[in-house]
C-alpha cells in the first residue's frame, strides 16, 4: 500500500469516527429505545412485539433477544395463586391487562417474597424490615444512582441498581424508573430469590450474577439440600402440598439444590465487595474480612450476621425452617434473615417494611396520601377532625383509615424491633471507652475519648464507608447548663460541620476542627491542584464528559482508577483510636467544674449526600428537606456517657 | 502574527461561551419544595461502548450463568470495545526572531477491547491506529512556517496494550473455600501502562509482570488503615527519561500506598538497569491530606545513578507541592502548584508522549499528548523552580468549564532561561460522549525576544 492510500484510510477512519459520533449524539434517545427494549413502562408491550423491533441493532447478541423461555406460557397466565400474590400496583401508564400480565411475567421467573411467606413466615418477617428489603426502596440511593448516571453521561448504567434490584434489572426495568412504577418483586430489592436462586460461586462479581429463573415450583438452593423437602413431599396429604402447575392446592418448590457456598463468606462477597470496572473500589467488606483475625479463626459473615445476636458469633437458633399448611417441618439450624446494619427507612410506613396486608389494602400512591403524621385512623384525630376535612378518595371512609392505622401500627412495631437490632449490631461493632483527662485546669482542659472496633471481622464502618457516619458528639457545659464547647453538632440541614456541610463550605458556620468521624472520603484528582474531597466520586475536573469504562491500566496493580479513589479512614479490626479535644481558657470562662457529655453516634448517610443528589428529585414526591429531616430523625446514639470534671487552678 | 491573533480570538471565544452558560448557585439550606423525580425522559440513556459481544456493559437484562473452570471459578465472558478519538487543529509560534509558525491537524485514536471474564479477571488489548506509539507522531497534516502542507500518516495496528489480570483467590476459589487465608493477591502480566505517583517516577507502557496485595494491616499500628503494596518487573519496552525506548533496560519497581487517619502516603521505589542507558534508582515519597478546606499534596522524588551518569540516568531531587481549594458557593477549583528541581532529576521510565516529570505543575507545563507542539513551559526537572496558579470554573451542570492559569519557571543556575506564561482552557460537552476544547497559551522567556504562542481547537469523542 502506498503512502497516499494510507492517508486516505486515515482520513476515512477519522471521518468515520466523526460520523459515528454524530450518529450517537443525534440518535441517542431513539437508539436507547431500541437498545433497552425492556424498560418497564414499555417493556411488556415491546416483548409482545417480538424481535422485529430489535433488528436495527446489530450489536445485540442472541442472548439479548427473547427466547421461548422468556415468553409466558399459558400456565403462567392461568395461575390464580400467582396472581393473588402479586396485586401491588404497577404503573399508571399501563392498562390493567398489561399490569396483570406483567406481574405474572415476573412472578413466573422470580417469585415474590410474598409467595415464600406462605411457608416461611419468620424468615419473611425478619427480611421484610431488613436493609436488604429496603435496598431498592431507598429514595436517597435511587437519587444517588440517578445523579451518578447523570454526571457520567449514563455510563454507570445499572452498576448501582443491579445489586439493589436484581429482579428489576433481570426483567429489564429502566434504571431510572420510579419505585412507584416498578414491579412489586423488583421493589423487594434483595429478595428471597436473589440468594436462593443462585447455583454457582460467582466470586467477587459486584452483584453481577445469574439467577436461576422459574416459578415457585422450580428448584431453589440452600445450604443443606432437600432431605426435609423430600420428607414433606412424601407426606403430601399431611402437608397438603402439590408440585404440579395444574394441580389445585398449596404449591411448593419441587426440589432444593444443595449449594454449600451459600453459607460461606465468599457468597456474601459476591455483592459485598463492590469494584467498578474502571478500577474504583467502592466497598471492600469482604476483602477486609478476608484479611481479618475472624477469618483466620474460621468465623464467617453468617456467624456474626445471621446468628441469634446481631454482630457477634452467638450460635444459631434451632427451629422449623418452614410451616407448611400449619404443620411445622423438622427442627434444624435456622438463620436470622434480618442482617442488621446502619440503614433505616426514611419513607412512609405504609410502604416499608414490606407487608402483604398493606399491599392488599392500598397501592403505594394511595399509601403516600395517607397522612400518618396527622394521626389519621387514631381516636385523637378522628374524634376531632372537622366535617369538611378533605380526604383523598381512597381514605374517605373512616373504617379504611382505622384499618390503615392498624397496619401502620404493626409497621411501627416492626420498625421498633429493627431499631433495637440495629443498636445491637452497632454496639457490638463499636466501643466507646471512658474519657481520659490529660490536662485539667482553668487555663485549659485537654481530654481524649478512645473509640474501639468491637469486632475483628472487618473495619468499622465497612462497606459503603465513604457515606457512613459514625462520630462523636461532645459537649462541655458549666453547672448552669451553658455550652462551653461542642464538637460533632449538626448544622441547620443536619450535617456535621465538616467541609461538605454547605453552611461550612459557604463560610456561614465554622469548620468543626475537632470532629471525630470514621467516615471514609471520596477523592477526585483535579485537573491540577492535587486531590479534593467530593460527596460523589465523579471526576468532572479532568474533562466535561466523565465516563465509566474498563480501566486501561491494571486495576489489580493500581487498586484505583486514575481520577478518583477513596481515602479509607475507618477503624480496622482490633484498632483503638483516640479523639482528642482541647477546651481553652476563654471557652472555660472561669468555671470551677464542667460537665462532659459524649456520645458515639451513627447515621446511615450524611445530609450532604441528600443535598448533592437533590437536583434529580427524590422518589415518592419527597423534598430534600423532608428526606434530610427523616434521615436526621434516624440518627442513633450507640453509646452515651457523662462525667463531671473539677478544674484545678 | 495572524496566528497570534487567532489565539486571542480562541481565548475570547472560550470566555464568552463560558460566561454565557453560567447559572447562579443556590444557598446553604435544603429546599422544602419537592423537585420532580427525573426519569428516562430527562436523564441520559446508557451510553454504550462501540461494540458489545456477550452481556452488555453495565446494562439491564439477564446475566448468563457462564461456565465453570477446572479451578472452580465461574467465567461469564463479554467483550467491550471502547476508546477515545481526539482531533485537533493547532498553531504554534516558537517566539524566535524568525517567528517560525507551525500549523497542524493531528489525530489520535486509542482503542481498547476488554474481554471481561469475571468480576476480577480480564484481558485488555489496546491499539493506537492513528499515531505511532514509539515516535509520538500523529496522523494528519502539518505545515511549518507557511511551507506546503505535508500529510502525515501513521496508520498502524501495533499492539500498545495487551495484558491479563486477575485475583489468585478468585481464579482458584477452592484453594481456600472458607476464605480463612489472605490469598487475595492481584496479578497482571503483559504489556501495560504503568503510572505511579502521578507519573513522576514511571509513566510508560511496559512489558512485564506484577503482583499486588491490598488490605495489609498491622495489628500493632491501628492507624494504618490500609496498605496496598505492588511489585512490578518490567522486562521489555522500557522508555527512559529521554522518552526513547531502550531495549536493554529492565525495570524493578515496588509501589506502596498507605491510608492513615489523616493522610494517604505513597512510597515508591524503582530501579532500572541498562548497559547502554545506565542504571538508575528512583525513590518517591508523597503525602496527600486536607488541612481544613485546603487540599495539600507534597512530594519528594529522588534519582540516583548507580553506575555511570548518562543522559537517561542522573542524580537529582525534585520537591513538588500542590495546593487547592473550593471557593464558597461554588464547586470551582483554585490551585497553586510549585516545584524545586535540584540537579538533574531523571525518571526511570517515561513514554514517548509523557514529556518530562513536571506536567502536573500546570496546564502550561503539560505535554499535549496530541500533535508536535511542546508544552508551553518546559517540564524537565533540571535545576529549576517554578509555579502555576490557576482557577478552574465549572458551570452548574458541570458540562462547561474554563481554566485560567499563570505560570513561571526559573532557572536555578542562570545558564538557561526563565520563562513565564498565561494559559486558558475551555471545554464544553457536546451530547453525552463528546466535547470540544480550546486551549490558548502565551509564554515569554528571558532569552527569546518574542512571545511564544500556541492555540488549539480540539474535538474529543469517547466510545
Amino acid at each position: 500500500m502506498n503512502r497516499s492510500s494510507h492517508l486516505i484510510i486515515v482520513k476515512f477512519l477519522v471521518g468515520l469516527a466523526f460520523a459515528l459520533t454524530l450518529a450517537f449524539v443525534e440518535l441517542a434517545p431513539f437508539d436507547t429505545k431500541l437498545i433497552e427494549p425492556m424498560m418497564l413502562s414499555s417493556a411488556y408491550a415491546q416483548d409482545l412485539l417480538g424481535d422485529d423491533l430489535l433488528s436495527n441493532d446489530d450489536l445485540l447478541s442472541d442472548d439479548d433477544l427473547l427466547t421461548d423461555d422468556d415468553l409466558l406460557s399459558e400456565d403462567d397466565l392461568l395461575s390464580e395463586d400467582d396472581a393473588e400474590q402479586d396485586r401491588g400496583d404497577v404503573t399508571g401508564s399501563l392498562d390493567e391487562t398489561a399490569k396483570a400480565h406483567l406481574a405474572l411475567f415476573a412472578e413466573s421467573k422470580y417469585p415474590s417474597a410474598n409467595t415464600c411467606k406462605a411457608c416461611h413466615e419468620n424468615h419473611y418477617k425478619e427480611w421484610s424490615v431488613s436493609q436488604h428489603a429496603y435496598a431498592q426502596l431507598s429514595p436517597i440511593y435511587m437519587a444517588m444512582q440517578n445523579k451518578i448516571n447523570k454526571l457520567t453521561n449514563g455510563t454507570n448504567g445499572d452498576f448501582c441498581i443491579r445489586c439493589h434490584t436484581q429482579v428489576g434489572m433481570n426483567i429489564g426495568e429502566s434504571t431510572y424508573e420510579s419505585n412507584l412504577d416498578r414491579h412489586p418483586t423488583s421493589r423487594e430489592g434483595i429478595t428471597c430469590v436473589v440468594c436462593h436462586r443462585v447455583e454457582q460461586p460467582y466470586g467477587k462479581a459486584s452483584g453481577r450474577l445469574a439467577l436461576v429463573q422459574g416459578d415457585l415450583l422450580t428448584k431453589v438452593y440452600g445450604p443443606t439440600g432437600g432431605e426435609e423437602l423430600e420428607r414433606v413431599l412424601d407426606n403430601r396429604n399431611e402437608y397438603r402440598v402439590v408440585t404440579e402447575a395444574d394441580e389445585s392446592g398449596r404449591k411448593i418448590h419441587t426440589e432444593i439444590g444443595h449449594f454449600p457456598q451459600i453459607q460461606t463468606s465468599q457468597f456474601c462477597g459476591s455483592c459485598h465487595d463492590v469494584n467498578l470496572f474502571n478500577g474504583f473500589r467502592l466497598e471492600e467488606a469482604f476483602s477486609e474480612y478476608k484479611n481479618s483475625p475472624a477469618a483466620a479463626r474460621g468465623e464467617s459473615c453468617q456467624d456474626c450476621h445471621m446468628g441469634t445476636i446481631q454482630g457477634k458469633v452467638s450460635g444459631y437458633k434451632h427451629a422449623p425452617a418452614a410451616e407448611v399448611g400449619g404443620v411445622p417441618t423438622k427442627e434444624r439450624k435456622v438463620t436470622n434473615h434480618f442482617f442488621a446494619g446502619p440503614d433505616y427507612s426514611v419513607i412512609h410506613p405504609g410502604i416499608f417494611p414490606h407487608n402483604a396486608e398493606a399491599v392488599e389494602m392500598a397501592s403505594l400512591r394511595e399509601w403516600l396520601e395517607f397522612d400518618d403524621k396527622a394521626g389519621w385512623g387514631t381516636d385523637a384525630f378522628e374524634n376531632t377532625v372537622a366535617d369538611d376535612y378533605e380526604f383523598p378518595a381512597r381514605w374517605r371512609s373512616i373504617d379504611d383509615r382505622y384499618d390503615a392505622r392498624s397496619v401502620i401500627n404493626d409497621q411501627y412495631e416492626l420498625l421498633e424491633w429493627a431499631e433495637g437490632k440495629r443498636i445491637e449490631v452497632l454496639r457490638n461493632g463499636y466501643l466507646m471507652r471512658d474519657a481520659i483527662v490529660v490536662k485539667n485546669s482553668k487555663k485549659g482542659l485537654r481530654f481524649k475519648i478512645p473509640v474501639e472496633n468491637g469486632t475483628d471481622g472487618h473495619n468499622v464502618p465497612t462497606g459503603f464507608d465513604a457515606e457512613r457516619l459514625v462520630w462523636l458528639q461532645v459537649t462541655v457545659s458549666n453547672d448552669k447548663g451553658d455550652t462551653l464547647f461542642k464538637s460533632g453538632d449538626l448544622d441547620p440541614n443536619g450535617d456535621l460541620r465538616d467541609a461538605h456541610s454547605t453552611f461550612v463550605h459557604n463560610g456561614e458556620l465554622p469548620l468543626d476542627k475537632y470532629l471525630f468521624n470514621l467516615q471514609s472520603k471520596f477523592l477526585t484528582r483535579n485537573v491540577r491542584g492535587g486531590e479534593r474531597e467530593q460527596v460523589l466520586a465523579i471526576n468532572y475536573s479532568t474533562d466535561v464528559t466523565p465516563f465509566v469504562r474498563p480501566f486501561t491500566r491494571s486495576l489489580m496493580l493500581t487498586g484505583q482508577p486514575a481520577g478518583a479513589r477513596k481515602h479509607r479512614k475507618t477503624l480496622p479490626p482490633l484498632a483503638v483510636r483516640d479523639a482528642n479535644y482541647v477546651v481553652n481558657k476563654k471557652q472555660l470562662a472561669g468555671a470551677d467544674k464542667v460537665i462532659l457529655n459524649y456520645k458515639l453516634m451513627s447515621a446511615m448517610v450524611p445530609v450532604n449526600l441528600v443535598a448533592e443528589v437533590a437536583d434529580v428529585g427524590f422518589d415518592y414526591g419527597m423534598s430534600a428537606k423532608e428526606v434530610a429531616d427523616n434521615l436526621v430523625e434516624g440518627h442513633q446514639i450507640i453509646w452515651e456517657k457523662e462525667t463531671v470534671i473539677s478544674l484545678d487552678q | 502574527m495572524m496566528k497570534n491573533r487567532l489565539s486571542i480570538v480562541y481565548c475570547a471565544l472560550a470566555s464568552f461561551c463560558f460566561v454565557s452558560s453560567q447559572v447562579v448557585y443556590a444557598g446553604s439550606e435544603l429546599s422544602t419544595e419537592p423537585i420532580p423525580y427525573l426519569s428516562d425522559e430527562s436523564l441520559p440513556p446508557r451510553t454504550k461502548p462501540l461494540l458489545e459481544i456477550g452481556p452488555k456493559f453495565l446494562s439491564t437484562g439477564n446475566i448468563p450463568k457462564g461456565f465453570v473452570l477446572p479451578t472452580g471459578a465461574v467465567w461469564t465472558p463479554s467483550l467491550w470495545v471502547y476508546g477515545n478519538l481526539r482531533s485537533g487543529l493547532q498553531t504554534y509560534d516558537d517566539g524566535s526572531e524568525q517567528e517560525v509558525t507551525t500549523n497542524e491537524w493531528a489525530n489520535r485514536l486509542d482503542l481498547f477491547a476488554n474481554l471481561q471474564l469475571s468480576g476480577t479477571e480480564r484481558i485488555l488489548i489496546g491499539v493506537t491506529p492513528l499515531h505511532n506509539r514509539e515516535t509520538g507522531v500523529f496522523s494528519g497534516t502539518i505545515d511549518v512556517d507557511g511551507s506546503d502542507s505535508e500529510s502525515i500518516e501513521e496508520l498502524n495496528f501495533d499492539i500498545d496494550t495487551l495484558f491479563f489480570e486477575g485475583d489468585l483467590a478468585e481464579l482458584f476459589p477452592n484453594w481456600d473455600y472458607f476464605d480463612s487465608s489472605k490469598n487475595d493477591i492481584g496479578f497482571t502480566i503483559g504489556r501495560q501502562n504503568i503510572e505511579f505517583m502521578d507519573g513522576f517516577l514511571v509513566n510508560d507502557n511496559i512489558d512485564g509482570i506484577g503482583f499486588s496485595k491490598n488490605n495489609i494491616r498491622f495489628a500493632k499500628n491501628p492507624n494504618i488503615i490500609n496498605w496496598r503494596s505492588s511489585i512490578f518487573f518490567g522486562l521489555d519496552g522500557v522508555n527512559r527519561d529521554d522518552n526513547l525506548d531502550d531495549s536493554d533496560s529492565t525495570l524493578y519497581a515496588w509501589f506502596n500506598q498507605i491510608d492513615t487517619t489523616s493522610s494517604t502516603y505513597n512510597v515508591d521505589l524503582a530501579y532500572v538497569t541498562s548497559d547502554t542507558a545506565g542504571d538508575l534508582v528512583n525513590l518517591g515519597l508523597d503525602a496527600v491530606r486536607r488541612f481544613g478546606k485546603t487540599n495539600v499534596t507534597v512530594r519528594a522524588a529522588f534519582s540516583q545513578a548507580t553506575g555511570d551518569v548518562t543522559e537517561q540516568s542522573d542524580d537529582g531531587v525534585l520537591l513538588f507541592s500542590e495546593l487547592s481549594w473550593v471557593p464558597a458557593y461554588t464547586h470551582d477549583n483554585v490551585y497553586l502548584n510549585g516545584f524545586v528541581a535540584i540537579d538533574n532529576f531523571t525518571s526511570v521510565a517515561r513514554g514517548p508522549l509523557a514529556g518530562g516529570p513536571l506536567g502536573r505543575t500546570g496546564l502550561l507545563f503539560a505535554a499535549q499528548g496530541l500533535g508536535s507542539a511542546p508544552s508551553a513551559l518546559s517540564n524537565n526537572a533540571t535545576e529549576a523552580a517554578g509555579l502555576a496558579l490557576g482557577y478552574q470554573k465549572f458551570s452548574k451542570d458541570r458540562k462547561t468549564q474554563i481554566t485560567f492559569e499563570a505560570g513561571a519557571r526559573f532557572d536555578s543556575l542562570g545558564v538557561s532561561e526563565d520563562e513565564y506564561g498565561f494559559g486558558v482552557r475551555f471545554q464544553r460537552a457536546l451530547g453525552h460522549r463528546s466535547f470540544w476544547q480550546i486551549d490558548g497559551f502565551a509564554t515569554n522567556s528571558s532569552i527569546t525576544s518574542g512571545t511564544e504562542y500556541s492555540a488549539r481547537l480540539e474535538f474529543q469523542v469517547k466510545f
